[in-house]
């Protein structure tokens, strides 16, 4: 596998069951992202683009075909396997931020970190640089529920990135915030990308957010319909 | 230890839930801890010893017991009539008298129930008060309470709780008027108070006074003996130092011709209270196999409860936490450990409540059975508060943590867009 090739997915379907009937939701799909790339998924609601983040970012099995993320193919690795690589691999975003409640934004970006063999003055360190990138210095201890929209997406958006992974995927990061805080949040992604070299990955219905991307991708019914360069 | 401050954290995200289901498991530890003291003193009581042995002679066929006093010489001797013959180390005899202050009209606020005795006896013999050390103050105004009791054969020792709802203090006399002995009314005058808990509703009189008594009622009668005059040794109990000499005086005894009429049986005081015991056996039964394991059960159901409504509620959380590399085994060691928190320190918290409450402030479980008034709470009670917590804690949470162990992250975000 190509050095530069970040994300690989080769002839990749998946289908659910609904009852007795079997719903194929994505067809024999086969993308490649270079390290680097600021990619947006678009389509409409059914397409498969949620479908094929969460399989780019491990929290499901295709049914046929492979995902390679650098050198590993996680579509057959374990669920535990899985858990681990996302630790060190993956930053999630998530549209509704789902930070946890009852932690303040320091404990939310340090969770990841948990999981990881540092001592708690690494883990400080890393926390204070993710939420210093992201700018939020000064709202250390304030839980979501003092936040802004825009401030707990920020969080986020640190929680997703202090672990250094190579790529982060972003699930329509700006479609619960306004227009202000979405070109912010926006600004923050593509600062991500050119100075710290981050692979992302975007679904989002968003035109303003799409018009970032390198390259964006329509899906359509399981489908690569469309590809365009910005 | 890392996840140790999330598992904090999470009880609290709902106090009031939090407060509750501690509020639940603290009450019910509570009831399971004076249950298990009960049970584990009355064990202990009937688990026969090694060595010190106290047996306990009684009537064969008859119950209660009813002994002819001219038993007592030989019964104390252990029947010993040959020089091979083993002698026990102590004696006592005990002879169980009950009447009211008020002949009339008899309620619990004016009887009095009485063992007869050996006043000296009370000293060597008597569970609870052999075993006071010999410096405290407990044994010393016992002591001096014996020699009046020996001097003055018309006095009574009443238990603390007795004497206060008889409302009678050291010095105030009064006569009992006897129901189990017909016509022998005595008058006594209080001259101490019992110093132990065990015997706070009992009293101890001389049994030369109740004696001469029956003697006088013959005089008064023409020479008639009162019905009760050749039943007036209800127990005799023997002190031997090990099993092999126990076991030889229950065979002297046992083998002697003078105890015909009526036959007596020789039996540990471990085995006579076990005897005694199967009076309450569908009690103890009912308290040992449905009423502490529903406890438990219901502890646990209580505690499942709450963490299935809490796993039920943060199924988004538990799969953020899988999408940020929470493994399956983590996840459900942060259920299982918001569980087992609330269940162990609830649990420690009740139990080691309940033992300094129920010891050092009330003084005791009163549950009068058998000879025993109240129940102390043991110091293992703090065990069982963590070991009840946590065991029902886990019982109670393995299958929500399984539940949230096994969120599908796909599945959970599908519904939440």
């Amino acid at each position: 596998m190509s050095a530069e090739i970040c994300v690989k997915v080769d002839h990749v379907s998946k289908s659910f069951r609904r009852g007795s009937e079997s719903i194929e939701v994505l067809s024999g799909l086969s993308l490649q992202v270079p390290r680097g790339e600021y990619l947006g998924l678009m389509g409409p609601s059914g397409s498969g683009k949620t479908t094929l983040l969460n399989l780019i970012a491990g929290l499901d099995q295709p049914t046929a075909g492979s995902v390679w993320v650098g050198d590993t193919e996680i579509s057959h690795l374990s669920e535990s396997q899985l858990a681990a690589w996302r630790t060190r691999n993956l930053g999630f975003v998530f549209q509704f931020y789902h930070l946890l409640p009852v932690l303040t934004a320091y404990a939310n970006v340090e969770l990841p970190l948990l999981l990881l063999p540092l001592s708690a003055a690494q883990r400080k360190q890393q926390v204070l640089t993710a939420l210093d990138i992201v700018g939020l210095s000064d709202r250390l201890h304030h839980r979501p529920g003092q936040l802004s929209g825009g401030q707990c997406q920020r969080v986020g958006i640190a929680r997703a990135i202090v672990t250094d992974p190579a790529i982060i995927v972003a699930d329509e990061p700006t479609g619960d915030l306004d227009a202000k805080s979405a070109e912010e949040i926006l600004n923050l992604l593509c600062e991500l990308r050119t100075q710290l070299k981050k692979t992302i990955v975007m679904v989002t219905h968003d035109p303003r957010a799409a018009s970032r991307a390198d390259r964006l991708l329509h899906l359509e019914k399981g489908k690569l319909v469309e590809q365009v360069e910005n | 230890m890392k996840f140790l401050r999330l598992i904090y954290q999470n009880l609290w995200r709902n106090k009031l839930r939090s407060l509750l289901t501690s509020a639940g498991t603290m009450v019910l530890v509570f009831v399971v801890t004076l249950v298990w003291s009960i049970l584990g003193f009355l064990a202990n009581a009937t688990t026969e010893k090694p060595a010190n042995i106290k047996a306990i002679v009684s009537e064969r066929w008859r119950i209660p017991s009813m002994m002819p006093y001219a038993y007592a010489a030989s019964l104390k001797e252990g029947a010993a009539t040959e020089p091979e013959h083993v002698k026990p180390t102590d004696n006592m005899t005990w002879t169980f008298y009950g009447g009211s202050l008020d002949p009339k009209k008899r309620t619990f606020e004016n009887i009095v129930f009485a063992f007869c005795l050996e006043p000296k006896k009370l000293l060597t013999m008597m569970d609870g008060l052999d075993e006071l050390p010999p410096d405290s103050s407990e044994r010393k105004s016992l002591e001096v309470a014996v020699a009046k009791l020996e001097k003055n054969r018309q006095g009574i020792l009443l238990g603390q709780q007795r004497a206060e709802t008889l409302k009678k203090k050291v010095g105030d006399r009064f006569i009992i008027h006897s129901f189990n002995y017909k016509e022998i009314d005595l008058e006594v005058e209080v001259l101490g108070i019992l110093p132990t808990r065990r015997y706070d509703q009992s009293a101890a009189m001389n049994i030369d006074y109740l004696l001469g008594a029956i003697d006088s009622y013959k005089q008064k009668h023409n020479g008639k003996a009162h019905d009760m005059a050749a039943k007036t040794m209800n127990l005799v109990w023997l002190r031997v130092p090990d099993t092999k000499s126990f076991t030889q005086v229950a065979a002297q005894i046992e083998a002697s011709p003078q105890y015909a009429m009526p036959a007596v049986k020789v039996q540990t005081a471990s085995a006579g209270i076990s005897t005694f015991l199967e009076a309450y056996a569908d009690l103890l039964w009912g308290m040992r196999w449905l009423l502490a394991p529903a406890i438990l059960v219901t502890l646990a159901i209580v505690i499942a409860n709450a963490i299935s409504i809490s796993v039920r509620e943060r199924q988004t959380e538990f799969a953020v936490l899988k999408v940020l590399g929470f493994r399956p085994g983590q996840i459900m060691v942060l259920v299982l450990g918001e569980a087992l928190l609330i269940g162990i320190v609830s649990g420690i918290v009740s139990a080691g409540g309940s033992w300094f409450v129920v010891n050092q402030l009330a003084g005791g479980i009163p549950f009068p059975i058998a000879f025993f008034p109240k129940f102390m709470i043991p110091a293992d009670a703090w065990w069982w508060g963590l070991a009840v917590g946590g065991g029902t804690a886990f019982l109670g949470s393995f299958i929500p943590s399984w539940t949230a162990c096994r969120v599908k992250v796909s599945e959970v975000f599908a519904r939440v867009g």
